[in-house]
């Protein structure tokens, strides 16, 4: 690859550079995106029991493209008494940051638009400007199931912004670095799974509920708010909204966790050009692999469970995800600073956050507790007795 | 909690599942046994023309009067091949109207109508509401096929 970079000169010219690796980022997304819309619809389908597509192409493959032009030749419908600009200007104000988030994430070895040093930090402060892009489309439709889906998701944005950044900064610790070639570095023989599960499931909560997808879709949610912000959106509006900013957040959060969490190209053998000229390959899809995992676990969570409460949701968020971040950050910090031995520091790491997981497991446990039927019936009759 | 792992490993089982979609218009699932669609006439393949005789007898016992007899001479009566001295002429059903109650099969004396139990019964959708008005060889078409299942009387 770095071949291939080297032999027009490319890597000379720093503009030219950034912006064919813009083009390359911007294709990939796209068909990345085509592609997950079709996987979430054949993996829900055989969830339910059912095909998914299958008319379009062999087994539906070609359905992606068949919507893409459809939304792509649909009219632009916008209200008459919408806020011209903030309607028309909304949709990009979400995609942007998502698509910034690409930007700095390392597909291959020596491979990323730009190589960040706060690159983890970057993801994390940029993802958080989407919230504004709901908020002004929810504002300009002029429209109140827009307008409550707009301060619902501004609600919950925020909030899971918190856990996020905990899961991700407990592992920044245990990396001791903000730049995510280092972190994916560093995993070469441990991934940070291992040594950090609960931030582990912290991300991958907080990345569901930041993506409003579905035990977290309140803001969107069809059977009460239609389609929450984007209720007045059709034709190329909605498609960049919907199809671009969830899935491509969708992908990019997922190479986020795959680097961080699953050793990226680092982990199972290392990045020793064992393949040779084909490194590169391997390491995408090595990449590509992992990320996919989590996007089928994610996709298997969202098919499973109905949508939360908004108090259950901020509940959840407030009392279980955002304590237990925090009491990881606390814990990692004094392993850290107390483990000097890298074999005892690792043990150490891995023992307390599995603890504190399987802590946090009990604690919703005993929260969602539903009392077995003796214990409800017999607190009524001591109820009425005490009358 | 276990709730939560529990509903995980449901929607884990049912991906392993076959899925019961049917992709309908390219595949059809079974039609039951005694199915009943609209009205058809059936075929004596022995002497080589219908069952009924143009007898009236459905027409006027049709509840919402769906349908239209005339009857003629048989002229294969006349040359000994057959023993009916009548023969239906033309016969029309409207099956935009026919209610599908059942009652021109049962009082047929000849059993020559019968209820259509095949999907060809079923896909009958047009742009026109004249194209359900069947005619007579429209009505014996499918008979004439042999598609009809062994329970209609022989």
């Amino acid at each position: 690859m770095t071949l291939l970079w080297g032999i027009f000169g490319i890597d000379m010219n720093v503009w030219l550079d950034a912006f064919l690796r813009l083009q390359i980022v911007v294709i990939v997304m796209t068909v990345t995106v085509m592609g997950l819309i079709y996987l979430e619809r054949k993996f829900v389908g055989r969830i339910q029991m059912r095909l998914g597509p299958m008319r379009t192409g062999p087994f539906g493959t070609l359905q992606s493209i068949a919507d893409a032009l459809k939304l792509l030749t649909k009219e632009d419908v916008r209200p008459a008494t919408a806020d011209f600009w903030l309607f028309e200007l909304a949709p990009y104000v979400t995609f942007v940051p998502v698509f910034m988030t690409l930007l700095a994430l390392p597909f291959m070895e020596g491979w990323f638009v730009r190589d960040l040093q706060l690159g983890l930090f970057y993801i994390v402060a940029i993802s958080g400007v989407t919230v504004i892009g709901y908020l002004m489309a929810g504002w300009a439709s002029d429209n109140k199931y827009a307008l409550l889906g707009a301060v619902r998701s501004a609600a919950q944005l925020i909030s899971y912004e918190i856990p996020l950044i905990l899961g991700v900064l407990a592992v920044s610790m245990v990396a001791g670095s903000l730049n995510l070639n280092d972190i994916t570095r560093q995993q070469d023989t441990i991934p940070n799974l291992l040594l950090q599960p609960l931030p582990f499931m912290i991300l991958l909560i907080a990345i569901l509920a930041e993506l409003s997808r579905r035990p977290f879709d309140i803001p969107i949610g069809e059977s009460e708010l239609v389609g929450g912000p984007w209720v007045e959106y059709s034709g190329i509006r909605w498609s960049i909204i919907f199809a671009l900013t969830e899935y491509a957040g969708l992908w990019g959060f997922s190479i986020l966790g795959a680097l961080v969490f699953l050793g990226g190209w680092q982990f199972p053998f290392g990045t020793s050009s064992f393949w040779g000229d084909f490194d590169f390959l391997y390491q995408l899809v090595l990449v590509f692999t992992k990320s996919f995992f989590i996007i089928l676990t994610m996709m298997w969570i969202s098919a499973t469970f109905p949508r939360l409460r908004i108090d259950q949701l901020m509940a959840f968020c407030w009392k279980v995800l955002l304590p237990f971040g925090f009491l990881q950050v606390l814990v990692n910090g004094i392993v850290l600073t107390y483990a000097d031995d890298e074999t005892v520091r690792d043990v150490l790491l891995f023992l307390t956050s599995g603890a504190l997981l399987v802590v946090m497991t009990y604690a919703i446990y005993l929260a969602t507790r539903q009392p077995s039927r003796e214990e409800r019936v017999g607190s009524m009759i001591a109820a009425r007795s005490a009358q | 909690m276990i709730g939560v792992l529990r509903s995980l490993g449901v929607t884990w089982s049912t991906m392993f599942r076959k899925p019961v979609t049917i992709q309908y218009p390219t595949e059809h699932r079974k039609v039951p046994e005694r199915d009943r669609a609209f009205p058809i006439l059936l075929w004596d393949f022995d002497v080589d023309e219908s069952f009924c005789t143009g007898c009236h007898a459905c027409e006027r016992a049709c509840p919402v009067e769906c349908m239209t007899v005339t009857m003629k001479d048989n002229p294969k009566h006349a040359e000994g091949v057959s023993k009916r001295r009548k023969i239906l002429d033309e016969f029309y059903i409207d099956y935009g109207r026919c209610m599908r109650c059942n009652i021109c099969v049962e009082v047929c004396n000849f059993d020559a109508i019968a209820m259509n139990n095949t999907w060809v019964g079923h896909e009958l959708s047009t742009v026109d509401r004249q194209d359900l008005v069947m005619d007579r060889d429209q009505l014996l078409a499918l008979s004439k096929t042999r598609q009809i299942r062994a329970w209609v009387p022989e």
